[in-house]
């Protein structure tokens, strides 16, 4: 449990960063809650580990406009408990208390662990639901790129060598918008066997917009679109819950077959739009 | 951990028989193999970076081909070993036409083992039909290449 030899640089300012990171073949340290214990167990032997913990200007919450702007070093605890994202968007915060442990949460970040885009991580779903911006820079250039076109595949994300997560964009929720995010933990993980976001916006009794986004189910997460369709055309939440995970080859593994995870995504997606729409007003 | 799928190739069977059996070719589309030396007949020592995520490890082993049936198929059988665990896959690969492609449709079991397969069970599935995809995605790229140039030879 020793990692092999590495080494080790915490620059302060983000320009430094993204300078060192441009120069060849090193790992991004943002919390490391999922890179310290592969590098403990020599699954991951990084050459060169570029600290981000210490860079300023990459932590913090605001909203502007509309819009709620989170750095990506920002703690998952302080997205689960800032008044800015429990006002602004709930949805996300809500997520981020179901990540993990609380050492976990306290430690490991959404920048982190939106560029680690591991297939049953958490933030991915609400992300989805939440349409929000994945912001990225590097030492050229920012640009901004859609949730949904970021998480290319387990583990692979839009991130291009050399860039970095500047910080996530989430367009506000309103305020009579309903949401839940509804998750099965796998038992010692912690991770998500299946995971749902969803937000529901009424119109008197009709549903106006529906967005679910799903976790822990295939390679990446993505959103529900035909679940959605049925809500906004006034289908009922079992008809819509049981088209969730069509077309898609669920994952496999010990605690759940493909089978059962599919059925764990209608179930749980149920409950959540359930949850939802009893929030929204 | 059975693996199984169906990919379509854009070029005639025998030639997509030809390509899967081409170490060359074989080299290039499998993701993170660094070469691919003959040994004996229809048997190759294989090196292999894997690079996913973090995790990043060196493989060694052998890839044979046994039961040859051109065009149609044959049993593909792959070993390897790094110091982060090792794999075993035994499967059969069933080429027939489909238009003017070819389907290839494979069947098979891996093995994994050692501190990868410890640590990353939930992500097998997932990360072994990933990187099954990028193998046909590479050779689908491969064999189109491959046909203009035949082409131009013609």
């Amino acid at each position: 449990m020793i990692p092999q030899t590495f080494e080790y640089t915490a620059p302060q300012t983000l320009e430094e960063a993204l300078g060192l990171i441009a120069g060849g073949d090193r790992k991004i340290l943002a919390g490391g809650m999922s890179l310290i214990p592969l590098m403990k167990l020599r699954l991951a032997t990084p050459g060169e580990v570029v600290d981000l913990g210490r860079v300023s200007g990459l932590n913090g919450i605001s909203e502007n406009g509309g819009v709620v702007s989170i750095g990506a070093m920002t703690t998952h605890h302080a997205i689960e408990t800032s008044r800015v994202t429990r006002a602004h968007c709930p949805l996300l915060a809500e997520t981020a208390g179901h990540i993990g442990d609380v050492q976990v949460r306290n430690v490991g970040t959404l920048g982190g662990a939106v560029a680690h885009a591991d297939p049953a991580a958490d933030y991915p779903a609400a992300l989805l639901a939440l349409e929000a911006q994945i912001k990225l820079i590097s030492a050229q250039a920012t640009r901004s790129v859609a949730a949904s076109d970021f998480f290319l595949d387990a583990f692979t994300t839009a991130l291009e060598p050399g860039e970095i997560v500047l910080e996530v964009e989430v367009p506000a929720e309103d305020q009579s918008e309903g949401y839940s995010y509804e998750k099965v933990p796998h038992p010692a993980s912690g991770f998500a066997v299946v995971g749902i976001a969803a937000r529901i916006k009424k119109d008197g009794n009709r549903i106006a917009m529906a967005r679910i986004g799903v976790t822990g189910m295939g390679a990446h997460a993505f959103r529900a679109l035909a679940a959605e369709k049925v809500l906004e055309n006034g289908g009922s939440v079992a008809d819509a819950a049981a088209t969730v995970g069509d077309g898609e080859t669920p994952n496999s593994d010990l605690y759940a077959s493909a089978d059962y995870r599919l059925h764990l995504a209608r179930v749980h997606a149920a409950r959540a739009l359930a949850t939802a729409i009893s929030r929204a007003s | 951990m059975k693996i199984s799928g169906v990919y379509t190739l854009n070029v005639p069977q025998e030639r997509a028989y030809a390509l899967l059996q081409d170490p060359a070719i074989l080299a290039k589309c499998m993701p993170g193999c660094e070469g691919l030396d003959r040994i004996a007949e229809n048997q190759y020592a294989m090196r292999m970076k894997m690079v996913l995520a973090s995790i990043s490890g060196l493989f060694a082993g052998k890839v044979t081909i046994a039961d040859p049936n051109p065009p149609t198929g044959y049993r593909l059988i792959v070993e390897g070993s790094g110091k982060i665990g090792f794999m075993k896959g035994d499967g059969v690969l069933m080429l027939s036409p489909a238009g003017s492609g070819a389907t290839v449709h494979f069947e098979g079991d891996v093995q994994v083992g050692g501190t990868i397969a410890s640590v990353g069970q939930r992500l097998l599935d997932t990360t072994s039909r990933m990187l099954i995809k990028r193998f046909f995605t590479r050779l689908a790229a491969e064999s189109a290449q491959a046909g203009v140039e035949r082409v131009a030879a013609d």
